[in-house]
């Protein structure tokens, strides 16, 4: 062993003493750590949580472009009261979170735990002599002995969910997203994300009788050793010990992750989702092999590691508990509105941009739409689409059998019945404005969606981009306004290109960054736009690949007035999209069809 | 990104061409790419860059060719990362192909865009490496020809441990994983051997051919020899005018792993240290670099390329492995050990400050006057190392660039900044020079 793999540091001895005292607390991050051979050393792991508030520090010391995890875990470990830190050479972030650690840190104790990607023989015999390792360092700094008793009894037994449950896979989930995903979806989450342990053995008998027997150091070699390993007991401990955490459930780091197939599908798993973040790369390859392989509800959700990042899952999680839930919702919030009304129906779409409103009667007819802008009040918004749809259709709110509301704003409409996501009603608003459409393209003012259906409107899968505002109508604004120009005229100039332009990037920043460039050089307007158009197209012909689209293609939202998007996406696509002149309704409409059904079937 | 020069307008159109025919004829795509390929193999050989030296053209041409070579032949050939030891592969008479060279090769036609957006469509994330995914897209559309074997090694980077086990999988390949220990120690050096052997069994079968072991040693033999008069350059680098661009020195860094073991691959080594010694003596700022470069853009390249003002004259992917005769526990006589050794000791693996302390090693070896480290798009390795290679550059007396951009990815450059940066530091080192020489 180098001294490049430890550090053990005593800065001081009164500090060392002060942790026997207060008890030794170790960080760690990854499912392969030792924490019941830790445990034996009389330390409690801790897994770091790293849900910080910002990753300024992180940034500075390392570099953005790591996973978030890896950023907080960074921050997190930084902070005073994190004395002794554990890490493993799990995957290309920690170990350049070890080394900025490492760099920075003011710690007690600090070990990075080379961990083999393979698990065969050999690689078990590396891994015990590392384990043996870290325990000698242990020992020697914590001036502690092994205690097997102690070791076994931390181990938590394997039991996996049998109920009815969702599990959560891919990154690291923090508390906060652990109940987002079980509020969202509405069943309880199985955690199998890469920080959670996932042994699947149990210490052998002749070690709880090692354990039971008390330190049998005195009959081994080590006798009278008094500090540290306790010879014969750790000895064997370590030789059960290193197969049993090398062997868990695999993270997809290792080699061979076959068996992670059994992740899927177990006893009352109704669904999987996988938590992925930008540069952390493993778990979106394994959503994308699973989603083709296996024929289980899945859906991806991206946060950076902390919980600030949460709120813009909820439609995605909301969506996905509808399809597992089927329409319960809507027809649980009908049956307690039975008799009431006289079987109309209203939707409400609060949109970032404008606050939709229709009126169904019960043969399914629409009565009376309204569209406004969403202004700054949202609320206020869609107060006034209720009593202007209203007024619209000659009805009064008594009318109503159901009110059902979607859109960004759907939880804070006052006095609806119920609420379901955009992309549900979305999906059920396409199919009733033109039937035939098997894929929705939706670009909105702050998010693109594309939505594959089935022949009677149900979503078959669906994918979101709303992080930022590629290929989104903010994009188009933006690149407008850039261009000093209004977004009417923008679209107009743009279907008078005539030569191609290559516009790379779709990150509004960057993109700016090369119109400017192609102003410098005289290149005509139109160019520009048409260049602009086709690079929105290109983004969003990537997403429907995604989500298997097909022919026939209905794009609906804002950016489906812009008629150089639609013809770019039609180029791309290979095939024609369709617009519809009642498009920006799509989701009210479905709002209240969704209500119609409900109380049909209710 | 402004003034597109002749040669960059056909390229452009080469490349668009290739794009826009790949959802509905990869095949024509394929044959497209490598016309064009042969004939710039063809202009290498037959009528090579004028400014570059003997070695310059000759490593140009090695590249082009082997690389056609390689492409053209995929039943021969086996895709590897770029660290993989790779002799014992060449002795069986196989074509090792990295993925880095394959992603180069496809920006360098400027059609990157359409197979990162295919790769991106099959679910590949963004921030993936740029090389993986260009090489994703390219297995994803059907231009890229599937293998019979796939070997990579841990060393540098996660997406080893994904593309490749991907490919395999899709092409119902065999995929062989070295898994290199992150510590240097005989045993580590011992367990990395055993996985290269697996390796040479594994090809043997799929290849139906048998290693002849003293063709092995004579090849590592010629490994160490190449890495000894690689390592002797450096002195002259440091003073002597290169004559090199971004672009050669990415294609020799490729030859000098990809052919490493081969008389070709020697006589390089060779070729520079002989032309090095009769060129003229170099007054402009040098400058380490760390990682690969963004070779494709003509303003950072305008820079340094063939420049009498400043000029790269060494980088730790071509300089990743920096162990003197005397330092090294094996040679020929136990190849496989040989071969191990020079992964695990790879300035790549192991901690940052093993790859911050042979920058520094190549900044004093040359006597360089600054450094850049490169963040390439979605490598974390370099990216989260970036921040202590710097401080360690700066700490021994190299004032240093973090260079944030992507080497395949024109999407991921912002050119008008980086090359801002990178000018303003070029500044910077010329005019710390000139006050040296004022205050001599």
């Amino acid at each position: 062993m180098t001294p490049n793999s430890v550090s053990v540091e005593r800065s001081t001895g009164d500090r060392v003493e002060a942790r026997r005292d207060g008890g030794h607390v170790v960080y760690y991050a990854c499912k392969y750590t030792p924490v019941e051979l830790l445990a034996g050393f009389g330390a409690r792991s801790e897994l770091a949580e790293a849900d910080v508030s910002s990753f300024d520090e992180a940034d500075r010391l390392a570099h953005p472009n790591l996973c978030g995890y890896g950023k907080g875990l960074i921050e997190r470990l930084l902070r005073d009261d994190v004395r002794e830190v554990v890490l493993i050479t799990c995957c290309d972030v920690i170990k350049r979170a070890y080394d900025v650690l490492r760099e920075q840190g003011d710690f007690d104790f600090i070990y990075l735990l080379d961990l083999p990607h393979k698990r065969g023989e050999a690689e078990r015999r590396l891994f015990r002599a590392r384990l043996a390792d870290l325990a000698d360092r242990y020992a020697e700094y914590s001036g502690r002995s092994f205690d097997v008793g102690a070791a076994l009894a931390a181990f938590e037994p394997p039991v996996r969910s049998t109920g009815d449950h969702v599990t959560l896979l891919g990154a690291h989930a923090t508390r906060a997203l652990l109940d987002n995903v079980g509020e969202g979806v509405g069943y309880p989450v199985e955690n199998g994300t890469c920080t959670e342990r996932h042994l699947l053995v149990t210490p052998p008998p002749e070690l709880a009788r090692a354990a039971s027997e008390g330190d049998c150091s005195a009959c081994g070699d080590d006798a009278g050793a008094g500090v540290g390993r306790a010879g014969g007991t750790l000895d064997t401990f370590l030789d059960w010990y290193a197969g049993a955490l090398l062997n868990q459930m695999p993270c997809m780091r290792m080699d061979d992750v076959s068996q992670r197939a059994k992740l899927h599908g177990g006893k009352g798993q109704r669904g999987v989702i996988y938590h992925t973040m930008k540069f952390c790369d493993y778990y979106g390859f394994e959503y994308a092999l699973a989603t083709k392989e296996e024929d289980l509800p899945m859906v991806k959700i991206e946060t950076d590691g902390t919980s600030q990042s949460l709120g813009q899952l909820r439609t995605r999680l909301e969506a996905f508990g509808e399809t597992l839930h089927g329409a319960d919702v809507a027809r649980e919030a009908a049956g307690s509105r039975e008799g009431l009304g006289r079987g109309y129906v209203m939707g409400v779409d609060s949109g970032s941009t404008s606050t939709d409103a229709a009126i169904m009667d019960e043969r399914g007819n629409l009565v009376a739409t309204v569209i406004l802008p969403t202004g700054a009040k949202a609320t206020e918004s869609a107060r006034r689409a209720k009593a202007e749809v209203l007024e619209k259709a000659g009805l009064r709110e008594e009318d109503m059998a159901l009110k059902v509301s979607t859109g960004y704003g759907r939880d804070n409409i006052p006095d609806m019945d119920t609420a379901i996501t955009e992309i549900t009603c979305h999906a059920k608003g396409a199919h009733f404005l033109m039937p035939e459409a098997r894929t929705i393209i939706d670009i909105g003012g702050q998010d693109s969606k594309v939505i594959h259906l089935d022949d009677r409107g149900n979503v078959l899968n669906f994918v979101m981009n709303d992080k930022c505002a590629a290929g989104t109508g903010r994009f188009m604004e933006m690149m407008a306004r850039t261009l000093e120009m209004s977004l009417e005229d923008f679209c107009r100039t743009g279907l008078e290109w005539k030569h191609e332009v290559k516009i790379s990037s779709m990150c509004t920043v960057f993109a700016e960054s090369e119109v400017v460039s192609l102003v410098a050089e005289d290149t005509p307007t139109p160019d520009i736009i048409h260049g602009l158009c086709e690079s929105v197209a290109r983004k969003t012909a990537t997403l429907a690949r995604r989500v298997n689209g097909e022919a026939p293609y209905l794009m609906t939202g804002g950016v489906a007035n812009n008629a150089g998007v639609v013809q770019a996406l039609t180029n791309v696509l290979g095939a024609p999209v369709a617009t519809h002149e009642d498009s920006q309704l799509c989701g009210a409409i479905g709002a209240a069809l969704l209500g119609l059904e409900s109380l049909q079937q209710g | 990104m402004a003034g597109r020069s002749l040669g960059d307008s056909v390229i452009g159109w080469y490349g668009d061409v290739a794009a826009r025919g790949l959802d509905s004829h990869p095949d024509a795509v394929r044959h497209w790419l490598m016309a064009g390929f042969r004939l710039m193999a063809r202009k290498s050989q037959f009528a090579p860059d004028g400014r570059f030296l003997p070695s310059g053209r000759r490593g140009y041409a090695l590249f082009m060719r082997s690389m056609v070579d390689a492409m053209a032949d995929p039943d021969n050939s086996v895709l590897t990362s770029v660290f993989m030891p790779t002799e014992s592969l060449r002795a069986l008479g196989l074509k090792p192909v990295t993925s880095e060279a394959i992603a180069s090769f496809v920006s360098g036609a400027q059609a990157e865009g359409a197979f990162l957006g295919c790769a991106e469509g099959a679910g590949i994330p963004e921030t993936y490496c740029s090389y993986h995914r260009a090489l994703m897209g390219m297995a994803e559309s059907g231009v890229l020809r599937p293998r019979r074997l796939l070997a990579s090694t841990s060393v540098a980077c996660d997406a080893n441990n994904l593309s490749f086990k991907s490919l395999a999988r899709r092409w119902g390949a065999q995929s062989a994983y070295v898994d290199v220990p992150y510590d240097v120690t005989r045993d580590g050096i011992a367990y990395v051997a055993d996985q290269l052997r697996d390796v040479t069994h594994q090809a043997e079968d799929i290849f139906g051919r048998s290693l002849d072991e003293s063709l092995l040693r004579q090849m590592v033999a010629r490994s160490l020899a190449t890495q000894d008069a690689l390592e002797a350059t450096l002195p002259h680098r440091g003073e002597r005018y290169l004559a090199n661009t971004m672009t050669l020195d990415m294609m020799e860094m490729l030859d000098l792993h990809l052919l490493l073991g081969t008389d070709e691959a020697l006589g390089l080594a060779r070729g520079m240290g002989d032309d090095l010694a009769r060129q003229p003596a170099y007054d402009g700022a040098k400058l380490v670099w760390a990682h690969v470069s963004p070779y494709f853009l003509g303003s950072i390249g305008s820079l340094v390329d063939c420049s009498q003002t400043a000029q790269v004259v060494a980088g730790d992917m071509m300089f990743d492995c920096l162990t003197p005769p005397e330092g090294r526990l094996y040679d020929e006589t136990h190849p496989f050990e040989a071969m191990a050794e020079r992964v695990v000791r790879n300035c790549f693996n192991g901690p940052a400050t093993r790859r911050a302390q042979t920058l520094v090693r190549l900044a004093e070896r040359t006597g360089a006057d600054g450094a850049v480290v490169f963040c390439h798009w979605g490598c974390k390795e370099t990216s989260g190392a970036a921040q202590l290679i710097r401080g360690r550059l700066e700490g021994a007396g190299f004032p240093t660039l973090v260079l944030d951009g992507d080497a395949v990815d024109r999407a991921n450059c912002m050119e008008g900044q980086m090359s801002t940066r990178f000018s303003a530091f070029l500044e910077l080192l010329q005019e710390r020079k000139g006050r040296v020489h004022d205050s001599q």
